[in-house]
């Protein structure tokens, strides 16, 4: 069979030429980046709603959108008067008054009252999700009330030193937008998810929101704080969460964005060195790395197998070589740049003698070491999957079996909240929800709190029971101090986890952002101090 | 032809049935507790608990889908456990962009794969056809996440002639939303401002997609030509002196496209699926980086409803594609 040469015509090669050419050829009709617009690449929380979700992502949210009596400011976190001009407790810790700045008002042009205040705290306490935490055991609904249009008093069941700590977590909400949306009893959980109700320096856009994929923002220029202290502010924040790092970074390279996330990779870091648009902020934050251990499954129920797992650990090995050295070796089992620290007390140290030392003795007691462990990671962090294959590289050299598992975080938490299901191991971070030790110690090692995943080691020392309840029901840092110091002596001594790392926040910034501030609470994700140069 | 699409369409209701029942049991048996998961991170066990109770999560697994077999029936997908709101809304939002770019995708696809199909076909064994069949084997074999980078490097990143992701330009308003579809709300609106970026966006993301199904579209096109071109009439027709283009373009492609046909129709399917992918890469705010995100959060009313989705586009498209391969080959439809 013969065939006649094809070949493509001038007019279909002109036409698959323009095709190929035609959208890389229309003209660009938007500048990424104009003067006055702030965008971020950092993820979205999963709703709007302040008093549903309280995690990282939502700081950007409560810190912008919202405002709260009290907020932390600066690095080291100072707790400083925001809504509130003052505040009194009484002499047994039990009732606190905060007094209102006059003036404030809400998006909506209505003004703040202690009435919003009162039911803010009271939407709070009934819808009992994560940001209650703090609240629900020590303060009833109704003991949230009004003085005076401007002073709100909180009666406490008992005295609980941390209350005034977690204050700022709670963001004052209008009970007017809200209110018209209420369906049954929902207090307008599903209209705020989506929707904003807020006093903050910038407004929800109510079209500019589509759950995880965008979200905008515009200057409220009725802020109560004025905007003496800054003025060019930032007048549009523009969320466009990127969902792969390397497209984070790629959109910071090329000047899309103003800002990634904080949580950069240490091997982009020497990318963004090389810029001349983007800059890398490090920045000391209150957040742990942690290898829980469940103590109540053998051999971790025995103390010479949990020393054994935490002298076999690389800390800086990993810090150093996975991490880039971003990152400071703690070896508390809480920040060790907050206060309640006994800095006489020693961490374990990587030393595969000692840890086969305590092999040998947990095996003479009768520990299964010669079983295969499982350690979870949360899969889709690339640090915790390293940091699990260092470990078990070093538990191989005296003879441990460490099988690791790729997981995520829902299904852990899940696991983490029964003793009987929480795994061998699992690594996850502590962030700082609130600056005090109960963040950490109080609610990782008194046993009250099994059956939530921070406490998922299920831990127990009657001693330092007594100790976090005795530190936390006093409102004198001077007497809860030498508390908390004992309490983590002994929990060190027991050894229960393997206390890694306090983070670094590496985040990338257009060198054209001035003015951030940066407070571990919240992540430096407070925009109203930010100025875009030219 | 009604009767064949009624008998086809009565097919797919037990199909989803039994893909409702398979995901659901599926998605219940991974041992993840939505409840904590949305009570949030410093949520206590009594939380934990009292929302399990609110969303009926405490109850038997069979009692738990026939509760929501019942609101599939009424078109009521749930909440979501995370956004708060109707998951239908949710998926409403986000399919427009998907459809946007699978369309996009399969018509370069076959734009460029099945001309390009007939040439490997016309020079069968001869070098234009060994060239085409490395860029197929090539074309399947590279991975989607790659091709991406890649393509972000050199045309968002060095040549600067595209965007590097996303839909529109963050300081772009969008376009009044009248269908959803971007491009098609843009012309109806007259944004031709945000049609231009909406094209430019959709560009990077659709050549990465189309990839592996051009690819698929050469090898089947090419196949179906070489068999084609050893058919009598083929023949018939040279002798009888047919104009060349004529019998190659219209008759030999006609009959060489059957096979063809169905892989593009389960090509869409798999297009929807594996944008999820894609999606993400290019922060493209459609169902798959939706799906990524509910995976990762446990949020298993997302899950069961794209799920369902999916199936629902597959089954669709299968029909679609035997109601063209009757209007191919007539013989076809009597057969079935």
């Amino acid at each position: 069979m013969t065939t006649k040469r094809f070949y493509l015509g001038r007019r279909q090669a002109g036409g698959l030429a323009l095709g190929a050419l035609a959208a890389g050829a229309l003209p660009s009709f938007a500048n990424a980046a104009d003067s006055s617009t702030f965008i971020t690449a950092a993820g979205l929380p999963i709703n709007l709603d302040p008093h549903q979700v309280y995690d990282v992502p939502m700081q950007g949210v409560m810190l912008n959108a919202y405002d709260n009596l009290y907020r932390y400011e600066n690095d080291p976190p100072q707790i400083v008067p925001w809504l509130a001009a003052s505040h009194t407790v009484s002499d047994d810790g039990l009732i606190w008054e905060f007094k209102l700045k006059p003036g404030i008002k809400f998006h909506d042009g209505s003004a703040m009252t202690a009435e919003d205040v009162v039911y803010s705290f009271r939407r709070v306490l009934a819808l009992a999700l994560a940001p209650a935490g703090a609240f629900l055991k020590i303060l009833k609904p109704e003991n949230v009330t009004a003085v005076d249009p401007l002073t709100v008093r909180f009666k406490l069941e008992t005295a609980y030193a941390p209350f005034f700590a977690a204050i700022p977590g709670i963001c004052i909400v209008n009970p007017r937008a809200i209110e018209p949306n209420v369906k049954g009893n929902d207090w307008g959980k599903s209209w705020l998810a989506s929707n904003g109700a807020g006093s903050g320096a910038y407004r929800i856009v109510p079209a500019g929101y589509r759950p995880l994929e965008y979200l905008d923002m515009e200057i409220f220029e009725g802020h109560f704080m004025g905007w003496n202290d800054n003025p060019n502010p930032v007048k549009k924040i523009a969320f466009r969460p990127a969902k792969e790092s390397s497209t984070r970074l790629l959109a910071l390279l090329n000047g899309s964005v103003d800002c990634t996330d904080g949580n950069m990779p240490a091997d982009q870091v020497d990318q963004i060195k090389a810029s001349k648009i983007a800059v890398v902020q490090k920045d000391i934050v209150m957040k742990t790395f942690v290898i829980r251990m469940n103590n109540t499954k053998p051999p971790f129920d025995n103390i010479n197998a949990r020393k054994a797992f935490a002298h076999a650990f690389n800390y800086m090995g990993f810090i150093n070589d996975i991490l880039g050295g971003y990152a400071t070796r703690d070896p508390y089992p809480m920040p060790e740049n907050l206060w309640g620290i006994p800095k006489d007390a020693k961490g374990y140290d990587y030393d595969l003698k000692k840890a086969k030392e305590y092999v040998d003795k947990a095996v003479a007691e009768g520990a299964p070491m010669k079983r295969a462990f499982e350690l979870h990671v949360q899969s889709e962090n690339e640090q915790s999957v390293q940091g699990a294959q260092l470990f078990q590289s070093d538990l191989a050299q005296i003879g441990i079996n460490l099988k690791v598992v790729g997981s995520i975080w829902s299904t852990l938490t899940t696991a983490a909240a029964k003793p009987d299901t929480t795994p061998d191991l699992w690594v996850h971070w502590v962030s700082t929800y609130f600056v005090d030790p109960e963040n950490w110690v109080g609610q990782m090692y008194d046993s009250q709190f099994h059956g939530t995943w921070k406490a998922s080691s299920y831990y127990k020392n009657p001693e330092v029971d007594a100790l976090l309840r005795k530190a936390r029901t006093s409102v004198k840092q001077e007497e809860r101090d030498p508390l908390y110091q004992d309490a983590i002596r002994k929990i060190m001594a027991d050894s229960p986890d393997i206390w890694i790392y306090n983070s670094m926040q590496l985040q990338g910034f257009n060198k054209r952002v001035q003015g951030r501030r940066f407070c571990t609470v919240g992540q430096g994700a407070e925009v109203r101090w930010i100025t875009l140069s030219s | 032809m009604l009767r064949f699409v009624l008998r086809r369409c009565a097919l797919v209701v037990p199909s989803l049935l039994g893909l409702l029942v398979i995901t659901f049991l599926l998605i219940h048996a991974v041992p993840s507790d939505p409840a904590a998961a949305m009570a949030g991170d410093a949520a206590t066990p009594e939380q934990i608990a009292r929302l399990r109770v609110q969303y009926g999560l405490d109850q038997p697994m069979w009692r738990q889908f026939i509760v929501y077999l019942d609101k599939v029936a009424h078109f009521d997908f749930g909440e979501s456990a995370f956004s708060r709101r109707p998951v239908a809304l949710d998926i409403i939002q986000r399919l427009p962009a998907t459809l946007e770019l699978t369309f996009a995708s399969l018509l370069l696809s076959i734009a460029i794969g099945v001309p390009l199909g007939v040439i490997a076909g016309l020079k069968h064994n001869d070098w234009p056809d060994y060239v085409l069949r490395i860029f197929s084997v090539t074309g399947i074999a590279v991975a989607a996440f790659w091709v991406a980078i890649m393509l972000q490097l050199l045309f968002a990143m060095n040549l600067e002639w595209l965007p590097l992701r996303g839909y529109l330009p963050a300081t772009l308003p969008r376009p009044p939303k009248v269908t959803g579809f971007l491009l098609l709300d843009s012309v109806i609106s007259g944004r031709w401002d945000a049609l231009g970026e909406g094209l430019r966006h959709l560009v990077l993301p659709a050549v990465t997609l189309s990839l592996g199904g051009l690819a698929t579209i050469v090898r089947f096109t090419r196949s179906g030509v070489i068999d084609t071109l050893q058919n009598d009439f083929v023949f018939y027709e040279r002798a009888m002196g047919y104009r060349r283009r004529r019998l190659i373009w219209i008759y030999v492609l006609r009959n060489s496209v059957t096979a063809t046909v169905t892989q593009i129709g389960l090509l869409f399917g798999g297009l929807i699926a594996g944008g999820v992918v894609v999606e993400s890469i290019f922060d493209w705010p459609g169902i798959g980086s939706y799906t990524v995100q509910a995976i990762l959060t446990g949020d298993k009313q997302v899950m069961l409803a794209v799920t369902l989705l999916v199936g629902a586009i597959y089954a669709g498209v299968n029909i679609l594609v035997d109601v063209a391969h009757g209007l191919l080959d007539p013989r076809l439809m009597e057969t079935r």
